[in-house]
């Protein structure tokens, strides 16, 4: 079994920790068990430090201006909707640089209801100046992206995935800001992010059988996009579908169509989350098919494109 | 009880002429700190006018941002700031607004004017200080107002907690928040968080500088909160207190009436 990404992102923590003395890790009371070894080993440079999110933002904002690398992790609404003021103007308005880790995204936490769900975070953060957006669904890309950005001069906003889409990439694919051409084609250009490209890659083989070429984008850098190499792939194609765990207001889906729109007789197809809130219950399989991220519900939404 | 000394009346007409001339600020607000900041910066405070961002030097934090006016007049009296800086107050090109801008500031350490910031943005530097083993000492000012912020609690829960004995917040206690919500003990409140609690008048400069002066800065202790009894607008009478001065404009008589209250 491979390593999950939430492991990678505790074992990334304590290589860069031992190598860099200026990481400093806060918890808001998840991962401890994961980020013992980065505690012992990187003595005072570890905090769980209460249930209270937006003031560990604001903390985190203070390490950066004292010269440290603050990494932020705990649960995704608590830190992206609960304690948005306090990234917007303690990290980005004042220019800061620093990472956020999140977990539970989206409806990863499935059985936890509305309270533990975060699907519209992508909109929210690119709102903010000075922030990047990643979305790794691969320990690979995990440690690849992080090590890339953590010392950049923004605020990197990484969403770690509960899932993956047990896709082997090299570590050499991952390139921070750069989409990943999995596979070339002709007649369709499917852009996923995160676990989502299993999907993706299963519609993929439908169509094949179908004798429809599809060529796969994966995003796992949301902001900056890789907005060249999906136009590129959109003008040779002329049919475009986004699949993402996301809101389909302000999601990958919304910046994929502003980039490509004024292609001639372009078709496109936004498979994301509705507009309202998942109030279901099940696993996290189980409530992708109840809002319909499934490749059936995918074919089904693009059936009238090949029909000609 | 506060006296009727009035202290620092060059630096109070100052800012008025600042509002007059920007059209714009909190001039109440303003009175009520402007004792406290001046004393800091004249008195208290390490720092480097020429190099505000000095490795060596103490950070202040204005949380309270609508009280600027009383942290740009001492900026410029030490040199941070220059006299088109505050000419240029609200003005287009300017750097001085109406709550002080990390990133155009000299001397500002933190963009402050939604309430409840401060204290948080200002553990988390107390902390990055105490892991480096640096001594800087970290002091922050808050309204009484401003403590009706949750996220005010959470980092005074954190402060004590985390030792943060480098850090000495003080509390503009004009009762401006007891308008709103009555029962508002703020010294016991503090000492209920476990900070080490001094009352004092906020306009008496030896009674706040002894204070200071006898407060532990470590970096493995228990922090320190000033609560500063003050009057908003303390200086011209007609401005004192919760009434329309909170973000007025004199007109030339009332302008006229103020500077005589100054003289």
């Amino acid at each position: 079994m491979s390593k999950s990404t939430r492991q990678q992102f505790a074992d990334t923590m304590l290589a860069i920790g031992q190598e860099n003395q200026n990481l400093v890790v806060m918890v808001g009371d998840i991962g401890h068990g994961m980020l013992k070894p980065f505690a012992e080993f990187c003595v005072n440079r570890y905090y769980n430090i209460g249930i209270l999110e937006p003031t560990m933002i604001s903390m985190g904002a203070g390490l950066a201006a004292s010269g440290l690398c603050p990494v932020i992790h705990t649960i995704a609404p608590f830190m992206i909707e609960r304690a948005f003021e306090q990234i917007k103007l303690d990290f980005c308005y004042h220019k800061l640089p620093g990472n956020i880790v999140t977990v539970g995204s989206a409806f990863d936490y499935s059985n936890l209801g509305c309270t533990h769900h975060c699907y519209g975070d992508f909109a929210l953060l690119k709102t903010l100046p000075g922030t990047e957006i990643c979305f790794p669904a691969s320990a690979i890309e995990f440690d690849g992206l992080f090590r890339q950005s953590y010392q950049n001069n923004f605020l990197t906003i990484f969403r770690i995935a509960g899932a993956s889409h047990d896709f082997n990439f090299k570590s050499e694919d991952i390139v921070f800001g750069k989409g990943i051409c999995v596979e070339e084609g002709a007649d369709l250009t499917i852009v996923a992010t995160g676990p989502q490209l299993k999907m993706a890659l299963s519609a993929r083989d439908a169509l094949h059988s179908r004798g429809i070429s599809v060529e796969v984008i994966y995003i796992h850098t949301i902001r900056p996009l890789d907005v060249k190499l999906i136009r590129a792939s959109a003008e040779k194609t002329g049919r475009v579908v986004v699949i993402e765990e996301h809101m389909r207001t302000g999601g990958l889906g919304d910046d994929v169509l502003r980039a490509i729109y004024d292609i001639p007789n372009l078709k496109f197809h936004s498979a994301s989350i509705p507009d309202k809130f998942v109030t279901g219950y099940g696993t996290y399989e189980e409530l992708c098919e109840s809002i319909g991220l499934t490749p059936e519900e995918l074919l089904i939404s693009i059936s009238n494109w090949f029909d000609t | 009880m506060i006296d009727n000394k009035i202290l620092n009346k060059d630096l109070r007409k100052k800012i008025v002429d600042m509002v007059i001339a920007g059209k714009d600020g909190h001039i109440p607000s303003a009175f009520s700190i402007i004792d406290i900041i001046t004393l800091l910066y004249r008195n208290v405070l390490k720092f480097d006018a020429k190099t505000p961002e000095w490795l060596h030097r103490d950070y202040f934090i204005l949380s309270k941002g609508h009280g600027c006016l009383a942290l740009y007049v001492n900026l410029h009296r030490h040199g941070f700031i220059t006299d088109r800086d505050i000419e240029m107050f609200c003005k287009q090109g300017g750097i001085l607004g109406e709550h002080p801008d990390r990133t155009k500031v000299p001397g500002a350490e933190a963009s402050t004017g939604s309430l409840g910031h401060g204290l948080s943005f200002a553990i988390g530097i107390a902390l990055g200080l105490k892991i480096q083993g640096l001594n800087n000492r970290m002091f922050v000012l808050l309204g009484d107002g401003e403590c009706q912020e949750g996220t005010v609690w959470e980092a005074a829960n954190v402060a004590r907690n985390r030792r943060l004995g480098n850090l000495c917040a003080i509390i503009d206690w004009n009762q401006s928040a007891m308008q709103l919500l009555p029962v508002d003990d703020m010294p016991k409140k503090w000492e209920a968080f476990g900070w080490n609690v001094h009352v004092v008048n906020g306009h008496d400069e030896e009674e706040m500088l002894d204070v200071i002066q006898k407060i532990e800065f470590n970096k493995d202790g228990i922090p320190t909160v000033i609560v500063a009894k003050t009057i908003k607008g303390k200086g011209v009478s007609m401005l004192e207190g919760h009434g329309i001065w909170h973000h007025r404009i004199p007109n030339e008589q009332e302008y006229k009436l103020i500077m005589e209250a100054l003289s």
